[in-house]
């Protein structure tokens, strides 16, 4: 059986899902990073695999620069995090409600 | 200069409204009366250089804003517009000048002047874009006026006001989208300019979707019953000044608006809903007239005997002949002059005894005899006293209103006697009797500030109340190219019908001059 | 001669305006003198009005400028000096000149003296406007602006509440009236194209009858108003608040009539609609009675006199009624004459008595005011109409008119009221001049009023006894240039003779039991045991029909309460509530869902997943509707939809 585009599509859902459900139950500030992380990935799989399949490069690079702007955005959202965890000494979530309406 | 004469009275008092920033703060009082004095000057060379004889638009510029949509900066005057911005630049002079001791009162010169590029701006736009920028943008310098001289429940006042007539105007702004999108279908152009409309002839169904939109954006500014509820709210908490402009300008744009786009615009919908409106207007001028008699506050009187007023005015309007629109406009003017003033003397009796129940009062006429005079003046003129200014409007819009319905004009006539019951009801109990109160024996008759303010309203109301003409010529002129545009516009049978065609009156009207000869 | 029309017309306005000028500084004599010449000014050139219109019979038209021009609208200011306006121009100029001279002395220790003539001076001004426009619009200029002056002038006295409710009263209701003069002038105005009185006149011959009968009902209406005929009769009684100069001048002499000079005035109008002029007559006929009636019992003498003023206003409207537009018209005149008399001669009385009005306190008056005695029993004797006194030729010619018209209801009617006027007339008469004293025990001291006010009442009095048999037959030969000249003559002699006669022997009776009861030495203040004050007759005629309390119950307080129903419960309770009830909506939806903002980031994204998964799978289900939307249609065609 051949690897087709159907199989990468169907993988990427599935990422997407863990991601969805890894962004809705995780209370570890550390561990949502993780589940975004997933979720971008999940798109970059089908960009990549629809780019291939359409012989269009336009997705593949769509795809780095996720990865790239997924990059800046883990680094900078570390560094809140470690300054969040010297001040509270936590990464808890439920502790993080100052934006409350 | 005269080229450019509608931005400079439009921009003229926002620039110098800026700069009052860096003004000192114990000479902004003569910094603002400089201001407006200039910008009334201005207001009356526009009256002088302009040409009476033309119908149609004068002074007219243009830039181009945004022309794939069509957006352009377009202003320019006619007989309509041109007295109630002479009235503005007026008011805001006149309130400027008979400011009394306010807290931070270079905020609020500076807010007036603000307030005064929003008027001018609205009654001079011929863009619907730039007319509701302008529309909207007069809310913010009212609402900042309420909310922060205004007395105790003034939050909620300067809210209810704002977002009432937000909430109408967005209403409004839909069909403006609307019609310029059936312009740009059915010419492949976009275009917001309210003469390219003026072109446009629209079935009767789209004609009447259009004319409610506009209708709830006009109809809350008035205020129309039933929406007038916000207007008791806001008069009663704004401080005199906001209370004075209010009446005297800011509720005009809705009748204005009326004139400048639901009738021509929309000829078929205005027959249509000929009738339902005067309705509301009749229900307007007699319920708020009852309502006026039923008030404890003397401010309140005043501001329901608005709503009163605005209800004739808005008769006038849709009498759809040229004596009544013209009235209309003129009583517009009329009652701006007569319910600014009004407002100015309640504030008088405000600034010395912080209270404006009638009960607290009585007796007043043998304290301050000058002061009863001059309120007892604009009373007579308010209950429409023939040469008076308000009488000519009022006239003229029930009559020209008789022309569509005998009855319902009939109705509306209860106006002079309701009218008559409320104000002389109020003026008895504050005026007449004896003093009765302490605080009351030593009151100081009116001031020389407060004159500057009140005599040159009640020259204007008894002059043009004996000399009308140099006022309603011009408006005449302008109406009547209006109501031929309408005729001829006009699609149904009932509208053709029900408005005059002037051109075969021409004949008529020569033939009945003579005879008054 | 535009010259004297426009002296005759602003001279009272200067005299007016140079009387306010001092109205905020203590009395000046200066302040009355001045009108008071002024106006002497304005009757002169009446006068030489009144000369070339009755020497030549040409009639002066002129155009100040104009007013109002809008569309087809046209009304200038306009005058006109014809034979009806010059006539009232000379009732007018006279009775104010007379009145003003008067009140110097009258108004002499009030400390608003200069404030009263000014607005006496104004009231003067409006009413020549009134009677000298050219159109109805002017007209109504007038009309509106005697309406101002009369409210400031019966209000004058404003720390009396009654005076001010009677000033707020006759304001409104003439209002009411108004509103009908106001529909009266536009349909004049859309079926005839103008307000010029010719052009108007002229274009009514070719209406149909509804229409004017239409026009004429709204005008009376307006005059009913100003003329305080029945219903809107009841400010008149309470208008005697003012000073009584002003009751003299304004509500006997000259404004009250303003309502047969319109009838007048519109004759060519009435003349096409009898129907309607049967109704004035009727109505007036009915007023004069019911008035008259009223009068015979009232203990206040002002109010007596306003009662026998709107009972003779009853009769011009009779005369104007039936088409004897000039017999209106000259008892108009006469009436201003001896009425203004009689005010002013109770003014003497009211200030002898420091300002008691009550006949029944008075008695034997004649003693120490034998002059204003004189005058006032001359000018009773007119009202009576006595031969040869003026009321004798005007009203009897009244009563003529209605037999001779075979309309012998509303001649009975006039005759048995000409014996009530005699009567409540000499009532107060007697009252007042003779019989015992009853004013001493009381502590009164009454005096004779000023030497110059009872020479200024002096040629009041001289035309009361000569307007009649020296003026008919030249006001005649004038007057009906206009007006349609009419003769009334009973065609039998002897039918004349006994009529004439046995009217002047029923009036005469009427005195002579005046006389007898009021003069005799029984008559007490009454204190309402007396077996009459009890009768149902008393009381419904003292209560005046019991109509103003009518009005009150009826009128009055409905509306009041109304007025507080409609903004308690339906402006604040309803209207208000229902816009604030949707913003309530929007506040409250916030209030609810602000919990979603609870601050967890966790909870708001699961908001978040929540909102993306509806968004897709709303844009999944439109994706498919549109993809198979013809299928959908079939199916739905399928169901009958």
């Amino acid at each position: 059986m051949e690897i087709g585009l159907n199989h990468y599509l169907v993988l990427s859902t599935i990422l997407f899902a863990i991601g969805l459900v890894g962004v809705m139950r995780r209370k570890n500030l550390l561990m949502l990073f993780f589940a975004t992380e997933i979720l971008l990935n999940s798109v970059n799989i089908s960009f990549a695999a629809i780019s291939h399949y359409y012989g269009d490069l336009t997705g593949q690079m769509f795809a780095f620069f996720v990865i790239a702007i997924a990059a800046s955005e883990v680094a900078v959202g570390l560094g809140l995090l470690v300054v969040w965890h010297k001040r509270h000494n936590s990464i808890d979530l439920d502790k993080m409600s100052t934006m409350r309406g | 200069m005269l080229d450019h004469i509608l931005s400079i009275l439009i921009f003229f008092p926002a620039l110098a409204g800026v700069l009052g920033f860096v003004v000192n703060k114990d000479s902004i009082r003569s910094y603002g009366v400089a201001v407006a004095t200039i910008e009334f000057v201005l207001a009356l060379w526009l009256w002088f250089a302009f040409d009476n004889t033309v119908s149609g638009m004068q002074f007219m510029e243009t830039i181009a804003l945004i022309p794939t949509f069509g957006i352009n900066y377009i202003v320019g005057v006619d007989g309509i517009s041109m007295f109630i911005i002479i009235l503005a630049a007026f008011f805001t002079m006149i309130g400027i000048a008979s400011l009394g001791d306010t807290k931070d009162i270079k905020n609020m010169i500076i807010t007036l002047l603000f307030l005064q590029m929003t008027m001018v701006g609205v009654f001079v736009a011929l863009d619907a874009i730039i007319f509701y920028v302008f529309w909207e943008l007069s809310l913010v310098p009212m609402l900042y006026i309420i909310g922060a001289w205004g007395g105790p429940l003034r939050i909620y006042a300067s809210v209810k006001f704002f977002l009432y007539t937000f909430a109408g105007s967005l209403v409004m702004l839909v069909g403006m989208l609307f019609m310029a999108y059936f312009y740009y279908q059915a010419t492949g152009q976009w275009s917001f300019a309210l003469l390219d409309w003026y072109r446009l002839i629209l079935p009767e169904t789209f004609q009447l979707w259009l004319f409610v939109a506009f209708f709830f954006g006009f109809a809350i500014k008035v205020p129309m019953f039933p929406f007038h509820t916000w207007l008791p709210y806001a008069h009663g908490q704004a401080p005199t000044i906001g209370s004075v402009i209010l009446a005297a300008i800011l509720l005009k744009m809705g009748t204005y608006a009326f004139i400048r786009f639901s009738l021509p615009l929309f000829p078929d919908a205005s027959v249509y809903f000929m009738y339902p409106i005067a309705v509301l207007a009749i229900i307007m001028i007699i319920y708020t007239a009852m309502v006026a008699y039923a008030q404890k506050d003397v401010k309140q009187v005043v501001a329901y005997s608005s709503v009163s007023h605005m209800g004739v005015i808005i008769l006038g309007t849709f009498a759809l002949n040229v004596e009544g629109i013209s009235g209309s406009i003129f009583l517009m003017i009329a009652h701006g002059v007569v319910s600014g003033a009004l407002f100015l003397l309640v504030g008088v009796i405000y600034d010395r005894r912080h209270t404006k129940m009638m009960d607290q009062f009585g007796g007043l006429a043998h304290v301050m005899p000058k002061y009863a005079t001059i309120f007892g003046i604009m009373m007579m003129a308010s209950v429409g006293m023939p040469l008076t200014i308000n009488f000519v409007g009022e006239f003229l819009s029930l009559l020209g209103f008789y022309q569509q319905s005998h009855i319902l004009t009939l109705l509306a006539g209860i106006a002079i006697i309701v009218g008559a019951i409320y104000m002389l009801a109020a003026y008895k109990k504050m005026f007449f009797g004896n003093v009765t109160k302490e605080e009351n024996k030593n009151l100081p008759d009116v001031n020389k500030r407060e004159l500057i303010a009140l005599v040159p309203l009640v020259i204007i109301t008894i002059w043009l109340g004996i000399y009308p003409k140099p006022v309603l010529g011009p408006i005449n002129t302008s109406v009547e190219s209006v109501v031929q545009l309408m005729h001829e516009k006009s699609i149904t049978e009932e509208a053709k019908k029900r408005i005059p065609n002037l051109l075969e009156d021409i004949t008529i009207t020569k033939t009945s001059m003579k005879g008054a000869h | 001669m535009e010259l004297f029309l426009y002296t005759a017309l602003f001279a009272p306005l200067v005299g007016s305006m140079f009387a306010a000028l001092y109205s905020g500084s203590p009395k000046n004599i200066i302040a009355g003198i001045i009108p008071s010449i002024l106006l002497g000014v304005s009757l002169i050139s009446s006068t030489i009005l009144l000369v070339l219109v009755l020497t030549t019979g040409h009639t002066l038209h002129v155009e100040m400028m104009t007013w109002m021009a809008t569309g087809d609208l046209y009304i200038p200011f306009g005058f006109v000096v014809d034979q009806i306006s010059v006539t009232m121009m000379m009732v007018v100029t006279l009775v104010s000149t007379v009145v003003h001279v008067y009140a110097i002395g009258y108004m002499s220790h009030d400390k608003a003296f200069n404030r009263f003539f000014a607005w006496l001076s104004a009231f003067v001004f409006s009413m020549l406007i009134l009677v000298m426009s050219d159109n109805f619009a002017g007209l109504f200029i007038g009309w509106e602006g005697v309406g101002l002056c009369s409210w400031g002038l019966i209000g004058f006295w404003y720390h009396k509440e009654s005076a001010t409710w009677a000033a707020n009263e006759a304001f409104i209701m003439n209002r009411i009236a108004d509103l009908g003069m106001l529909i009266g002038i536009f349909l004049v105005f859309w079926n005839t194209g103008t307000l010029q009185y010719d052009g108007a006149f002229a274009a009514m011959q070719n209406l149909d009858t509804d229409t004017l009968t239409w026009i004429g009902i709204f005008l009376f209406v307006g005059a009913m108003g100003k003329s305080a005929q029945f219903p809107l009769h009841t400010w008149l009684a309470d208008a005697m608040e003012g000073p009584t100069p002003v009751s003299a001048l304004i509500h006997a002499a000259t404004m009250v009539t303003a309502g047969v000079y319109l009838v007048v005035r519109s004759n060519e109008l009435y003349a096409l609609i009898p129907n309607v002029g049967l109704f004035i007559a009727s109505l007036g006929a009915f007023v004069a009675i019911f008035a008259a009636t009223m009068a015979l019992v009232n203990r206040d003498i002002k109010r007596v006199i306003a009662y026998s003023t709107l009972s003779q206003l009853g009769y011009m409207f009779a005369a104007a009624g039936l088409g004897a537009y000039w017999v209106a018209l000259f008892h108009l005149m006469a009436h201003a004459f001896f009425k203004a008399l009689l005010f002013l001669g109770g003014g003497n009385v009211m200030h002898a008595m420091s300002d008691e009005l009550d006949p029944f306190k008075m008695g034997g008056l004649g003693k120490a005011m034998k002059g204003t005695m004189i005058l006032m029993t001359l000018a009773s004797v007119a009202l009576a109409g006595i031969f040869p006194l003026a009321g004798f030729f005007s009203k009897d010619l009244i009563l003529e008119v209605a037999f001779v018209d075979h309309h012998f209801i509303i001649y009975s009617v006039l005759l048995v009221t000409a014996g009530l006027t005699a009567f409540y007339s000499f009532r107060i008469i007697a009252l007042i001049f003779h019989g015992e004293d009853r004013h001493t025990a009381l502590g009164f001291h009454p005096h004779e009023a000023y030497k110059f006010m009872l020479w200024a009442m002096a040629p009041l009095a001289v035309l009361a006894v000569i307007a009649g048999f020296l003026f008919k037959g030249t006001y005649f030969e004038m007057i009906t240039q206009l007006l349609p000249a009419t003769e009334y003559h009973v065609h039998s002699a002897v039918t004349y003779w006994i009529m004439t006669i046995g009217t002047q022997a029923f009036v005469i009776a009427a005195i002579y039991f005046a006389y007898k009861k009021y003069m005799s030495k029984d008559i007490k203040v009454p204190d309402g045991t007396s077996k009459m004050e009890n009768s149902f007759a008393y009381k419904l005629l003292i209560n005046q029909y019991y109509i103003p309390y009518f009005y009150e119950e009826y009128l009055v307080k409905p509306y009041r309460e109304l007025s507080t129903v409609c903004w308690e419960k339906v402006d604040q309770k309803i209207v208000d509530a229902s816009v604030d009830g949707i913003a309530k909506v929007f506040y409250t939806t916030g209030v609810k869902t602000r919990t979603m903002q609870n601050g967890n980031l966790s909870t708001m994204l699961k908001w978040m997943v929540a909102g993306t998964v509806a968004l897709l799978s709303l844009a999944v289900v439109f994706g498919l509707a549109a993809r198979y939307s013809g299928e959908i249609r079939l199916f739905l065609s399928g169901l009958g939809v």
